[in-house]
């Protein structure tokens, strides 16, 4: 038998992970498309109908609905990663018996599949902008993406800790869960910081999430600007899991496989 | 060759550690087919578990310059959502096979294991003996310095099991096997030497009829 390299090991992995997730996630049941969009189109549509309901267009130069659409879709694919990833383990369990699938990939695999998603997401909710003739252009494109991307690596760090305190505590794993839903409404996603209370605005910016969402916003919108991004407090939120994560990964590795 | 260096393997029970392997220094050979015996419980299948890469020693460490296959066995090693062809190309991925050659693997998987219709139903789905015929069926279509089979050469009806056992030979002249069975026929068909599995102990045997022998007197 050829000796692979580890890292050619990890690709195919990888790659035969990721088919078999697209396999269960797309294949037997014909709505995952339609899911994949779902929650993010349902999220615009209630809040750009309350805000038309509730008041004039209050931030000028900015359309309202791509306003909203930016938000949870880095929001949902934020979400989704951890969730997705808490599961990762436990429903790629009995793969383990291949001793080349280490939980680890598990977790990169589902991360990469939430990117498609929210890519397709995103493609759809192009096409529907550009045929209600929203103003879709991002004034910074190449800073949003950053953004977008820096955002995935904050959700795997944090997927990948509650991930492996899930295995040892399924409790950490159902609050994490828990606290998804609040989050929507604290994390600066249907309004912008500078629109808030002062005395809120200064709670508000602890929630790190608020700070990936201004920068996406303030790059998006020329009207809108990311003098609240405080991109040192990012950089923390997203190395700090990530060590936590990497920390209790390799030293319980075995124990996540053998059991 | 396989090299056991003070290998301690446990489960914690509620009263007490249940020792699988107590400080175990042991090797066993290269060249040789080894059956594994052992009372249910006795730890054959972690054993097994262990030497394929899977499972863990509390202490010690297990060496081998050998490739192994995953473990064959009645249980584990298929997700249920999966269908038959989707584990097949799942396996034959992670080995690096091309999309090219997974064609002919499905072809031979599917023509060996004799699954049907079922080949494209979800393992959930299927029997014990449907799983280690797939099992067994795929592990036919990749090559290994030693293959691990947990019993399962005795599933199927007569005609499955003389086939099972007609590949196997054949599949042997290129590898070795760590065949655990309670079919003593079996074991002596397919196995040269012999390991016995006894309250955190290997005895080792150079003839698997020895071997054989050791276990009814333990069984005694």
């Amino acid at each position: 038998m050829v000796r692979r390299s580890s890292f050619s090991i990890f690709k195919s992995v990888i790659t035969a992970l990721f088919l078999r997730e697209v396999q269960t996630r797309f294949g037997t049941k014909k709505l995952g498309y339609f899911w994949a969009i779902f929650d993010a189109m349902l999220m615009v549509l209630v809040f750009a109908g309350l805000k038309a309901a509730i008041a004039e267009n209050a931030m000028p130069g900015v359309d309202f609905p791509v306003f909203l659409a930016s938000g949870f879709l880095a929001f949902f694919l934020w979400k989704d990663i951890v969730n997705r990833s808490i599961d990762a383990f436990g429903a790629n369990s009995a793969l383990f018996a291949y001793k080349q699938v280490k939980p680890f990939d598990t977790l990169v695999t589902r991360v990469l599949l939430e990117i498609l998603v929210s890519t397709m997401a995103t493609l759809v909710f192009i096409v529907i902008g550009l045929y209600f003739e929203f103003d879709i252009a991002p004034q910074n494109f190449n800073m949003v993406i950053l953004a977008v991307l820096w955002l995935v690596v904050f959700g795997f760090g944090v997927g990948l800790m509650s991930a492996v305190f899930a295995h040892f505590y399924e409790t950490f794993g159902k609050i994490v869960k828990v606290v998804m839903t609040p989050l929507i409404f604290i994390s600066a996603i249907m309004y912008t910081v500078d629109s808030l209370p002062p005395v809120l605005r200064e709670l508000i910016l602890y929630n790190p999430l608020v700070h990936f969402m201004e920068m996406i916003h303030g790059y998006y919108f020329a009207a809108l600007d990311t003098k609240y991004v405080d991109y040192e407090y990012m950089l923390y939120w997203t190395l700090i899991p990530l060590y936590i994560g990497l920390y209790f990964y390799v030293k319980g590795e075995r124990r996540i496989l053998s059991t | 060759m396989i090299e056991l260096r003070n290998v301690t393997k446990y489960y914690q029970t509620k009263h007490e550690r249940k020792y699988i392997l107590d400080n175990v220094t042991f090797t066993i050979p290269s060249g040789v087919n080894v059956g594994i015996l052992g009372r249910n419980g006795a730890g054959k299948s972690t054993l097994l578990r262990m030497l394929g890469g899977i499972d863990f020693p509390n202490s010690g460490f297990i060496s081998s310059p050998n490739s192994f296959s995953w473990p064959m066995g009645l249980a584990g090693g298929f997700q249920g959502s999966m269908t038959g062809r989707q584990n097949v190309q799942f396996v034959s991925r992670i080995y690096g096979k091309s999309e090219y050659e997974i064609k002919s693997v499905i072809e031979s998987v599917k023509a060996f294991s004799e699954l049907g219709d079922y080949f494209d139903m979800p393992i959930k789905t299927y029997s014990s003996g449907m799983k280690s015929r797939l099992s067994f069926g795929m592990s036919l279509s990749f090559d290994f310095d030693y293959l691990i089979i947990d019993e399962t050469l005795s599933v199927g009806d007569k005609n499955f099991q003389e086939k099972s056992k007609k590949a196997l030979r054949k599949k042997i002249e290129n590898c070795h096997i760590l065949l655990v069975s309670h079919s003593m026929p079996v074991l002596k068909e397919m196995c040269d030497v012999g390991i016995v599995v006894h309250n955190g102990q290997l005895h080792y045997c150079d003839r698997i009829e020895d071997a054989i022998e050791t276990y009814n007197q333990i069984n005694r």
